[in-house]
């Protein structure tokens, strides 16, 4: 049957049928062997990032995120998180804060692995639930590999409701010097008035641990600056923090950030350094022929640098 | 009946008559019974199952939920590709090469199955060897998601950071010490582990391999370093033709990203101001 030969209804009959066979929801399917990911993060954590004294039961803790493994897909809620969080809560050190909106894998190569900052992706029950994806089936008790609701399928998802719990409490630990990080390149306004910070952060901040607010709104190196600080969306933010009573403080490309950002475009003329060090480059040394070569190359190398 | 009766009344008599300090003393009679019971297997398994003590620090707690964990995000999420990885086998081959066994006679070949199980191609021009730069390696292949240090291939990424080590007389990890490469021995399950992938590693290297260095320590070329001792002589020449060496030293340095990256650290500096 080729194309020519089909009705526009009967084409159209076809296109329901092969939607219907194909993923239910717009989001990712549940993340294979999560049990697994979710209890390693949880050990790993334990183990080697942030010890508690008194002990985590990582086993407790699957049990509890699991409850929202069974429930329909589009009922679940942030409070069924609650012991969940409850479990794997911990405190954030002061200064330590970092929120964000569009610029997800910036944040996590400068705070470092939890190093020079702390976001919600670095804390136990952040990293829990980072970049994973998960939901029950539909109409069945099982989880669904295929696909899992976004918030444009429906408000009340597993993955969505999580991370709208975790910034909640995020919010709530947070203290001392309270940073943000924006995407001032994004058509769209680097503040999304509504947004997971907007919603589910700002509202939760303690106004009584918290000394100020520094926002830093980073640009696309080589991209066209759409806001910059004093301006659009970012103004929008600055009105609101001053109305709720927050000292706050906003910069344009932040230095240390913007440095990192120059790492993957260090030709581009906005990433060239000072030229005092510039006349200092020293052009790559290479050794050809082989491994029998290299050591005594090296050795040479080594003794050069010292003179 | 009568005779029955008072019979069996007889027969709950001497319960009766027995006297309260015979009763103490059968009392403790049997509960020292019952601890020996309990006691002597206990003592006997422990007497022969004690655990060598060593100098360095034990197995990480969680070991093996850590190992399974790491395969599954990176097969997973890290590398989707390698999904047909089989996590579980793997982390079999991983424990069977150490536990009850010796681990102060290690061999490379107690960790071959493991080897041939996490079997990887890192594309070439893409390998990124390092030497007392571990932090400042790492922190330029999280940013430059297509090079690779050990620690980003499956097996290195998995066993960072951790550590492990078994007992002959168990089949148990130690949790309580492993052996120390200088104070113990040098033939260490651990040891013996990183030296075989680092070979590997080396021996899989092709196109232009690129090497991180420390020039602000004295060894800037540490010919016993793992780097030294083994990567360097495993490289082949028939695949890689060319070495680059990025000397970095604590304020400035050869490669302009990996400098970008240590102003990151430190921002001060006039050479980390932007030419304006």
């Amino acid at each position: 049957m080729t194309a020519r030969g089909l009705t526009p209804s009967l084409l159209l009959q076809l296109l329901v049928v092969a939607g219907a066979a194909g993923a239910r929801w717009r989001g990712q399917g549940t993340t294979p062997h999560l049990q697994s990911i979710i209890l390693g993060r949880c050990a790993e954590y334990d183990a080697l990032v942030n010890p508690d004294p008194r002990g985590r039961n990582c086993t407790a803790i699957w049990e509890a995120f699991k409850v929202v493994l069974v429930k329909d897909p589009c009922s679940v809620l942030p409070s069924d998180y609650d012991r969940f969080i409850d479990l794997s809560r911990h405190s954030i050190p002061r200064d330590k804060s970092l929120f964000w909106e569009n610029n997800h894998l910036l944040v996590t190569s400068y705070s470092e692995n939890g190093l020079r900052f702390l976001p919600l992706c670095s804390v136990l029950y952040g990293r829990i639930g980072d970049f994973l994806s998960w939901c029950r089936q539909e109409n069945a008790s099982g989880l669904d590999y295929q696909s899992c609701p976004t918030s444009e399928d429906c408000e009340n998802n597993a993955v969505d409701s999580f991370w709208k719990r975790a910034s909640m409490q995020y919010a709530r630990e947070s203290s001392g010097v309270i940073s943000v990080m924006l995407n001032g390149s994004e058509p769209s306004g680097a503040y999304p008035v509504k947004g997971f910070f907007a919603d589910f952060e700002i509202p939760y901040l303690q106004k009584d641990k918290i000394t100020r607010i520094e926002i830093w709104v980073m640009h696309e190196i080589g991209k066209p600056k759409v806001e910059s600080c004093g301006e659009g969306t970012v103004k929008i933010l600055e009105e609101r923090l001053k109305k709720m009573g927050f000292q706050y403080s906003c910069i344009n490309d932040h230095l240390p950030v913007k440095l990192l950002k120059c790492v993957d475009h260090s030709t581009h003329p906005d990433c060239v350094l000072n030229s005092a060090a510039a006349s200092r480059e020293i052009p790559p040394l290479w050794a050809e022929h082989g491994a029998s070569h290299i050591v005594p190359f090296l050795v040479a190398l080594a003794s050069a640098v010292h003179m | 009946m009568a005779n029955h009766r008072c019979g069996s009344v007889s027969e709950e008599e001497p319960c009766c008559d027995i006297s309260k300090k015979t009763k103490i003393c059968l009392c403790v009679f049997f509960g020292l019974l019952v601890a020996v019971i309990i006691a002597v297997p206990v003592g006997i398994l422990m007497w022969r199952h004690p655990l060598q003590e060593w100098k360095g620090k034990g197995t990480t707690a969680h070991f093996y939920e850590i190992l399974l964990g790491r395969c599954y995000t990176y097969t997973q999420i890290v590398r989707p590709e390698l999904g047909h990885k089989d996590c579980q086998k793997i982390g079999k081959a991983f424990t069977t090469a150490f536990l009850s066994k010796d681990p102060c006679s290690s061999t490379e070949q107690d960790y071959q199955p493991l080897l041939e199980l996490t079997a990887q191609t890192v594309p070439c021009n893409k390998t990124l060897f390092w030497s007392k730069s571990s932090q400042l390696a790492h922190d330029y292949t999280r940013v430059q998601g297509d090079l690779f240090t050990l620690e980003d291939t499956l097996l290195g990424y998995m066993a960072d950071g951790l550590k492990w080590c078994g007992d002959p007389r168990s089949s148990e990890m130690n949790y309580q010490s492993c052996p120390d490469w200088r104070e113990d021995c040098s033939n260490n399950s651990f040891s013996v582990f990183w030296n075989a992938v680092s070979k590997r590693f080396a021996e899989d290297a092709c196109g232009v391999v690129h090497v991180v260095l420390n020039g602000s320590i004295s060894n800037t070329f540490d010919e016993r370093s793992t780097f030294g001792r083994v990567e360097v002589f495993n490289l082949r020449p028939e695949k890689v033709h060319q070495l680059q060496a990025w000397v970095m030293h604590d304020v400035g340095g050869v490669h302009r990203p990996i400098r970008l990256l240590q102003c990151v650290k430190n921002p001060e500096p006039s050479s980390c101001r932007f030419y304006v």
